[in-house]
């Protein structure tokens, strides 16, 4: 036994102390109620009997006061917070990871998954030992730690509280990682996984999970699998039609019972569409709907179900989307004369074209801001500020270095992956003559020729402006008689205006995101679907941020409003209907044992216990005048 | 007024005293005018009756009937009656001596108790029965006792002296301890003319209140007792640790009053009261309750229908 409050001299110093006073005050009489009576020989009658009993009489008063004691024992014992010396040395430690994913709000049992969660974990607190440590991390598409390691169980409990769920998917490898981490060198350290079991493979990009000699105990919440919900939506422009739009969705049905569904497709708030689905056990469904038209910002999906009921899940009920904005971009052309170039530009109706000759470019150029300036076998001396596309580019001002000339060159080499030639067909493109361009550090080469060795088409960046600069006439090639050059124009300005024909209409919760802002901020701020504010960083010309909430953000740096969507569409997380224990490390979770609610190790709460009930005890039985 | 005067008890004995000035006003002579009418139809007691056994055959006319009592001379018994309706009764005779009538009137402190009222109350029967006594002319005679005699109206005769009766009474106090052995000693003492000695008291003696009674019996004087009895007394309202003192003697003891004390004391009460009736009843010496919670006319009448006091 050992004591791990006050220490036993200062405990006896105490008892010492109180005690004789509880003696002093016990030694004093008792000043009685002076009551007079007409015969006292009818009360002498009563006495006599009871001094039959004095001794007994006597005997209680004794018991009184070593009852008195034996209660400041007990609260002096309390105050010591004694301790089996064997429990301090084998307490547990213990990693509870709480899964905050979306399926985690599901109202299959009372109140949400979530609030039966954290009632397991809360009951898993109150079963703590005395030497017993927890750390508890909400687990959703990052790993949280909600405290320090500790044995406060009142502050792991008000830890409970602040968890709340996300509508992204639980990353599961990262939080085991994390507990792994945690409990790297502990001795039997014990992971508890409390989830519905939707977590995936506990394997990543670095490989499988190892617990080492950690042990892994699963908690299971939830009860039911019904649920439909919209697991893909996306939304877009037609390229040449800005007017128009598209939209590609899927519904999937989680539940084992075929449900009829009620789609509602909803731009700027407004019903553009209803369709009544029906979907089978475990189906999905995707729905195309084109040429679409009435929105122009916000496009919205929403299910419900046909009888009036509500499936268990209502995080994927609901899908957002964000329409490009339709920004009319202003376009410099200079050139002496170019029919082919002003074709392309002609497709575009959201395109304020300014053609300008060679002479008349830096009056022009003064003259207003541009979203792009195109060079047409024209390069200036410096660069505008503002993006540009240099059309065979020659002498100093030229972006990048004009360097070989190059006879009949060739695409031999495309990065397909930029927008700027993104499903264009450029490799059968004839050239007569060209100049092999050199690009600078940070520039990317989009095309090439001779195997790679002389890059034609290059981008970069140059003083914040984006620029693309393409090593030949177009008139001394067959590009602009090819459906891919005024596809290839009007990927340029996009590129330059960053609307890109992959523009994300909404992003997916529990990733990373980079939202494109203007140059020069350091610091975004955004305002979340739920109201709250979130300041981020702005890394490269892009705020990034990882978002766990599905619905609309608004994003604010410097002066430049942004608005962007995000959404859960994860089919996993959709199925909700619980799964069995998860396998880590090829074994499967076990189910958890050692925690023994209202059976605490503190000998001090029993202490205090056993002194209340002594307390009341002598409550009693003085009120009823037996101690007395 | 004196520094005690301010302790409670002290004033109730002050306010018992101011009461006492009305204690026998026109209300109450009216009712004693109502009584001795009343007791004038059925008044041939068993006082008298007592009397004429000691002076057997003196009497000459007939005046009513009674239940026979184990102990009566059969020579009384009528016979006639027994035979018709198959009930002993005693034949009574008008009394032509006067008598001689005692109150003996018990004023102790302990009289005084709960605000005077067993004083004001034994004040009043002592007051109505000294009345019917006078208006059937007899001798009256008014003692006060506590542990002696303490005052004393002489004997008189005639309904008109009941004033002097009610001056005498009003100046009454109560004090002192009890010792009825001593008091009646001192009263057979000085009354050498023998009659009914009529005890009004709350016979808490704590000697014993036989030994007053039986003193009266030894020397030939025909005992009557009316106890007068609080029943609050027997139900104090008290709880926990107290002390316990008599207003007599000072005597003090420390008790914890329990519900169980209280029932034990409520029980020890009764059985006290039990004891006096036990004692009168084996002894022959007429007894009664009186009650200080029923109306003392109303005592005196329903006394008078059950022929225990005048009859």
């Amino acid at each position: 036994m050992i004591f791990a409050g006050l220490p036993l001299a200062q405990l006896l110093a105490v008892f010492g102390a109180v005690g004789f006073g509880v003696l002093v005050l016990y030694i004093l009489k008792l000043r009685r109620r002076v009551v007079a009576v007409p015969f006292s020989p009818l009360w002498e009658r009563i006495l006599r009997d009871k001094e039959a009993t004095s001794l007994f009489s006597k005997l209680k008063r004794l018991l009184s006061l070593l009852l008195q004691l034996a209660l400041l024992a007990l609260l002096v014992l309390a105050l010591g917070d004694p301790r089996a010396a064997e429990s301090l040395l084998k307490g547990r430690t213990i990693v509870v990871l709480v899964d905050a994913s979306a399926s985690m709000q599901s109202t299959d049992v009372a109140g949400t998954r979530l609030g039966a969660a954290k009632d397991e974990i809360k009951r898993m607190v109150r079963g703590l030992g005395g030497a017993d440590r927890m750390l508890v991390a909400q687990m959703d598409a990052m790993v949280t730690p909600l405290g320090p390691m500790t044995g406060d169980t009142s502050a792991l409990e008000r830890e409970l509280d602040g968890v709340h769920a996300t509508d992204a998917r639980a990353d599961f490898p990262r939080a085991l990682r994390f507990a792994s981490d945690v409990l790297r060198g502990v001795d039997g350290g014990e992971i508890v996984v409390v989830s519905d079991g939707a977590l995936g493979e506990a394997s990543d990009t670095s490989g499988p999970v190892h617990l080492g000699t950690s042990k892994l105990s699963f908690v299971k919440v939830g009860t039911s699998d019904r649920n439909v919900g919209i697991t893909q939506f996306s939304v877009r422009r037609y390229p040449l039609d800005k007017s128009r739009y598209e939209v590609m969705l899927e519904l999937t049905n989680a539940a084992a019972v075929a449900e009829d569904v009620e789609l509602q497709l909803l731009g700027d708030g407004a019903l553009v569409d209803l369709t009544k689905l029906r979907l089978q056990p475990g189906q999905s469904l995707a729905r195309f709907y084109p040429q679409l038209s009435g929105a122009s910002r916000t496009l919205e999906a929403k299910i419900a179900l046909v009888d009036g009921t509500h499936d268990d899940l209502p995080a994927d009920d609901h899908a957002y989307a964000l329409l490009p904005e339709r920004r009319r971009a202003k376009v410099l052309v200079v050139t002496e004369g170019n029919t082919y170039l002003e074709a392309a530009l002609l497709l575009d109706e959201y395109l304020d074209v300014t053609d300008v000759a060679p002479v008349g470019y830096a009056a022009a150029l003064g003259k207003g801001t541009w979203d792009a300036v195109i060079f047409d076998r024209v390069t200036p001396a410096e660069m505008p500020k503002a993006a540009a596309l240099y059309l065979d580019p020659r002498g100093p001002g030229a972006p990048v270095k004009v360097t070989d000339e190059l006879k009949q060159p060739g695409f031999d080499k495309i990065d397909r992956k930029h927008p700027a030639v993104r499903f264009l067909a450029l490799d059968d493109v004839n050239v007569a003559v060209g100049h092999k361009l050199v690009p600078e550090t940070g520039d990317k080469v989009l095309g090439a020729s001779d195997g790679g060795a002389s890059p034609l088409l290059v981008a970069g960046t140059r003083a914040g402006y984006r620029f693309i600069a393409l090593g030949f006439d177009v008139r001394d090639s067959d590009l602009p008689l090819r459906t891919a050059w005024p596809l290839f124009v009007i990927n340029c300005i996009n590129w330059f205006t960053d609307e890109d024909a992959q523009y994300l209409s909404s992003f997916r919760t529990g990733e990373v995101w980079r939202i494109p802002v203007a140059g020069g901020v350091a610091q975004a701020s955004v305002k979340m679907p739920d109201g709250s504010t979130q300041s981020v960083p702005v890394h490269e010309g892009r705020a990034v941020m990882l978002g766990q909430l599905a619905g609309f953000y608004e994003l604010t740096a410097g002066d430049q409003h942004t608005t962007f969507a995000a959404n859960l569409l994860d089919a996993s997380e959709t199925a909700i209907a619980p799964r069995d224990a998860p396998v880590v490390d090829g074994k499967a979770a076990g189910t958890l044992a050692g925690f023994h609610v209202g059976v605490r190790r503190e000998i001090w709460i029993y202490l205090l216990l056993v002194a209340a009930l002594l307390t009341a005890l002598e409550w009693a039985t003085y009120h009823r005048r037996l101690t007395v | 007024m004196g520094l005690l005067d301010v302790l409670p008890w002290r004033r109730e004995k002050k306010v018992a005293s101011a009461k006492d000035d009305d204690l026998f006003d026109d209300e109450f002579q009216r009712k004693l005018e109502y009584l001795a009418l009343v007791s004038r139809r059925v008044f041939s007691g068993r006082l008298r009756a007592e009397r004429r056994t000691k002076k057997s055959g003196s009497g000459v006319e007939f005046a009513d009937h009674r239940d026979y009592q184990p102990g009566d001379d059969f020579r009384y018994l009528d016979w006639n009656v027994y035979q018709r309706f198959e009930k002993l009764l005693v034949r009574l005779y008008e009394e032509e001596e006067d008598l001689a009538i005692y109150f003996i009137l018990d004023t102790s402190a302990s009289m005084a108790f709960g605000g005077g009222q067993k004083l004001r109350y034994a004040k009043k029967v002592v007051a109505a029965l000294a009345y019917v006594g006078l208006a059937n002319l007899d001798r009256v005679s008014i003692v006060t006792t506590s542990d002696r005699v303490m005052e004393r109206l002489p004997e008189t005769r005639g309904k008109a002296r009941i004033f002097k009766a009610f001056r005498f009474l009003r100046e009454v106090q109560a004090e002192g301890t009890t010792d009825l052995g001593d008091a009646m000693k001192t009263f057979v003492a000085q009354n050498k003319r023998r009659g009914l000695a009529v005890l009004v008291s709350d016979l808490y003696d704590p000697r014993g209140f036989e030994k007053g009674i039986n003193i009266l019996r030894y020397n030939k004087f025909d005992p009557f007792v009316v106890h007068v009895v609080d029943r609050a007394e027997g139900k104090p309202k008290l709880n926990g640790d107290v002390l316990v003192y008599d207003c007599e003697t000072g005597d003090e003891r420390e008790v914890t009053v329990t519900a169980k004390v209280l029932q034990r004391f409520g029980e020890a009460y009764a059985a006290y009261l039990a004891d006096v009736d036990r004692f009168c009843a084996t002894h022959q010496v007429p007894y009664v309750t009186a009650s200080v919670d029923v109306a003392f006319d109303e005592l005196i009448l329903r006394v008078f229908r059950r022929g225990g006091f005048l009859r």
